[in-house]
């Protein structure tokens, strides 16, 4: 049994919202955004574990609390083995080499004040004294890593195209030889050729450096590439998890199989279907009782309404588990089944049991 | 053209400068395209390719410095909208040319509600279609999507001069024009669309607010209808909404659509032709399902190929090597040629080669600039 490196049990973090000086006054209870609400997961030595989700579905706290850059309101993290929940101060400053993130957008995550030098050196002069030679050069061994030229050293993040800011978002979390990097939508912002050689060379990188990586993006082209495992969220949730293939080509959760159903294929003999699940994400601040996607579930049975799936094992499907009660029954509808052709308008979506 | 409708719009050989400070960026090169009543046509690019600008240079939208039009002509019905007169322009857009932008939020007025929004759209429209307002366009009228009455020419005018509710009423003028509004937000499949007439944009979520920018610019009932990133910020699950509902009104609507987008997966499901656009040159141009499985341009081929859809084991992306060349540098001869694994010496000298019929290419309207397109398909 392998220890994973990074372990989240039962993490809850909630953003109370701001409150009228007259709910104030009348007692109105405190209401809270519930970002992440009881998200259990494991990241092992060396893999990259996907997170995709839509905007709202918690992802992104989901990767701040690990890096610890929320407190999570309840639940323990550990890391290699160890609680580190309550770690601060020096100690937590001591921590943060092994775990560091690369955010989502690289232009309001570099200073435009610091030229590429200062920017990329910044973490490893936080971990220790280096002299300003020394730290030149390993910035200059760094870019290389990422496939920049030296002669950038002295330059402004503004004098890059968005890949070129992506990598050093990228070199500036590897300067202190993390572990663990948590890559918040590491592409959304590129283009489809310059994405593709980023994602080449975060591939590469965690070959050479034997990285683990927390994928998180709504980019699931980019998760099919880089992942080896994928945690599906919705609502503040995982409602899927399980090898990447495995949850990409026979969906469980009728919300992965809306969101693959969802995708537009760069194929125009495949089109003409249309999407038919309808609705939108609710809101956080009053998740629906129940099962969170039931309001817009082809699926949905009064138990859905009545009683809030666990994330359970299927059985049939090793390392897979999944948070639907129909899970056995719908398990095996393919997601094309949530499309509906203009000639062939309507199908049952109700399936028969067995 | 021989026996095709006349085109609603004809881009013939539009140049476009954006002189700045530091340099002049040729941000479209040379580009034609022509677009014939009920055709979709999709325009997909990178960043920078000039998409953007060629949206927003046909409805006469970009500011003009820092935007210069060298050279080219825009026909729009027969008029070259770029010798109207700056103050005939307002009378092109809406009626004429609708628009659907990217930003819902940017473009839709954050102090008014949604049904003052959209009852202004019908108000102009019906002014214009009862000659109270001077209209360029008659407005084109395919298919009576509004499912209302069409307000005749003589009442409107009578009603004018003898109005027969006092219509300086605010309430009898939101009566007039309720029918109207819930009209077109139920053609945008918005349930109960009473309970949203008195709502801000800002309260509105990302799918319902385009949702209104669609109704709003199809209350025009415009003949040709430019749609720019429409669903780039929005979900995916709310995003094939979205392209549902654009697809399902194209049938209902049969309105000319120009589609931009830089997702190669949206415009094939939504567009019949695709031109593709590089450094400001469109260097292909076709039916969709053409360029998509046979295509004739090296850059077509590799930023197809270099769309993830493989797993790590399968080993690395077939990436493009290089980057897109800046605007203000745009390589001589084909603007491709540097990052091309076909250039040959003549890629590389003036005038670069033209859009022309492929070499190679099933059917005679796949057009592609490159002097070697029938060795396309032999690349890896």
């Amino acid at each position: 049994m392998i220890t994973p490196i990074v372990e989240a049990d039962h993490l809850v973090k909630r953003f109370p919202l701001a409150r009228s000086l007259a709910a104030l006054i009348s007692r109105e209870p405190q209401e809270f955004v519930h970002a992440v609400d009881d998200v259990s997961l494991e990241i092992y030595p060396g893999e990259t574990l996907g997170l995709i989700g839509e905007s709202g579905s918690g992802k992104t706290t989901l990767g701040w609390l690990l890096a610890k850059l929320h407190e999570p309101t309840a639940g323990q993290i550990r890391f290699e083995g160890r609680d580190i929940t309550d770690l601060s101060g020096r100690d937590l400053l001591k921590w943060r080499r092994n775990l560091q993130v690369v955010f989502q957008d690289p232009v309001g995550s570099l200073d435009p004040r610091l030229r590429v030098w200062q920017l990329v050196g910044e973490p490893i002069l936080a971990q220790e004294k280096v002299r300003r030679e020394d730290l030149k050069s390993r910035v200059a061994e760094l870019l290389q890593i990422v496939d920049l030229p030296a002669g950038v050293l002295n330059q402004y993040p503004h004098e890059f195209s968005g890949g070129g800011r992506q990598r050093l978002s990228l070199a500036r979390a590897l300067s202190v030889r993390p572990k663990v990097l948590i890559l918040d939508e590491p592409t959304s912002a590129l283009d489809v050729a310059v994405q593709a050689q980023v994602l080449n060379r975060l591939v590469a990188l965690q070959r050479e450096l034997g990285l683990s990586y927390l994928l998180i993006t709504h980019n699931v082209a980019a998760v099919r590439y880089v992942a080896d495992r994928v945690a599906v969220m919705y609502l503040g949730r995982i409602v899927e998890i399980g090898a990447v293939d495995e949850v990409l080509e026979r969906p469980i959760h009728p919300y992965t199989k809306a969101l693959l159903a969802a995708l537009p294929k760069a194929d125009p003999r495949r089109r003409r279907a249309r999407f038919r699940i309808g609705g939108e994400v609710p809101t956080l601040v009053h998740p629906p009782p129940g099962c969170r996607f039931a309001p817009r579930c082809p699926f949905v049975i009064d138990r859905c309404i009545a009683e809030d799936p666990p994330l359970r094992p299927i059985p049939g499907r090793p390392g897979r588990a999944a948070a639907c009660h129909r899970a056995e029954e719908i398990g095996d509808v393919p997601p094309e089944q949530l499309l509906s052709s203009p000639e062939n308008p309507a199908s049952p979506m109700t399936t028969s049991a067995g | 053209m021989n026996g095709m409708p006349e085109p609603v719009l004809d881009v013939q050989g539009l140049s476009i400068d954006y002189e700045v400070g530091a340099g002049t960026f040729h941000a479209l090169s040379d580009v034609s395209v022509q677009l014939s009543p009920g055709r979709v046509v999709g325009i997909v690019g990178e960043t920078g390719s000039g998409k953007s600008t060629l949206a927003h240079a046909i409805p006469r939208l970009l500011r003009e410095p820092p935007a210069r039009i060298r050279s080219g002509r825009i026909f729009f019905q027969g008029v070259n909208v770029l010798e109207l007169p700056k103050w005939k322009l307002p009378l092109l857009r809406g009626t004429g040319i609708g628009m659907i932008f990217q930003e819902p939020i940017n473009s839709l007025n954050p102090a008014y509600r949604v049904f003052d929004q959209v009852a202004e759209a019908v108000t102009i429209r019906k002014l214009r279609e009862s000659g109270v307002a001077p209209t360029l366009f008659p407005s084109a009228e395919p298919h009576d999507y509004s499912r209302g009455t069409r307000v005749k020419t003589g009442e409107a005018i009578l009603h004018a001069v003898v109005p027969r509710v006092p219509n300086w009423l605010p309430s009898a003028r939101r009566e007039a024009l309720m029918k109207d509004v819930l009209d077109y937000l139920r053609l945008v499949r918005i349930n109960d669309p009473e309970t949203i007439l008195d709502l801000y944009p800002h309260e509105l979520s990302g799918g319902m607010r385009q949702r209104i920018m669609i109704a709003i610019a199809l209350s025009g009932k415009p003949s040709l209808l430019i749609a720019d990133e429409p669903t780039s910020a929005l979900d995916i699950t709310i995003q094939a909404q979205v392209l549902t509902l654009m697809k399902e009104l194209m049938d209902e609507v049969r309105t000319s659509i120009l589609f931009i987008s830089h997702d190669l997966g949206v415009i094939a499901e939504m567009a019949d032709d695709v031109g593709v656009l590089y450094a400001g040159h469109l260097v292909e141009l076709g039916p969709v399902d053409e360029v998509y499985t046979n295509p004739r341009h090296p850059y077509t081929k590799l930023l197809m190929r270099a769309i993830p859809n493989r797993y790590k084991r399968a080993g690395p992306l077939p990436a493009l090597t290089g980057s897109v060349p800046s605007l203000a540098n745009v390589p001589p001869g084909c603007p491709f040629h540097p990052r091309c694994p076909l250039a040959q010496k003549i890629c590389g000298s003036d005038p670069g080669p033209v859009l022309e019929a492929a070499t190679g290419a099933s059917v005679r309207t796949h057009l592609a600039a490159c002097y070697f397109s029938d060795e396309v398909a032999s690349l890896p």
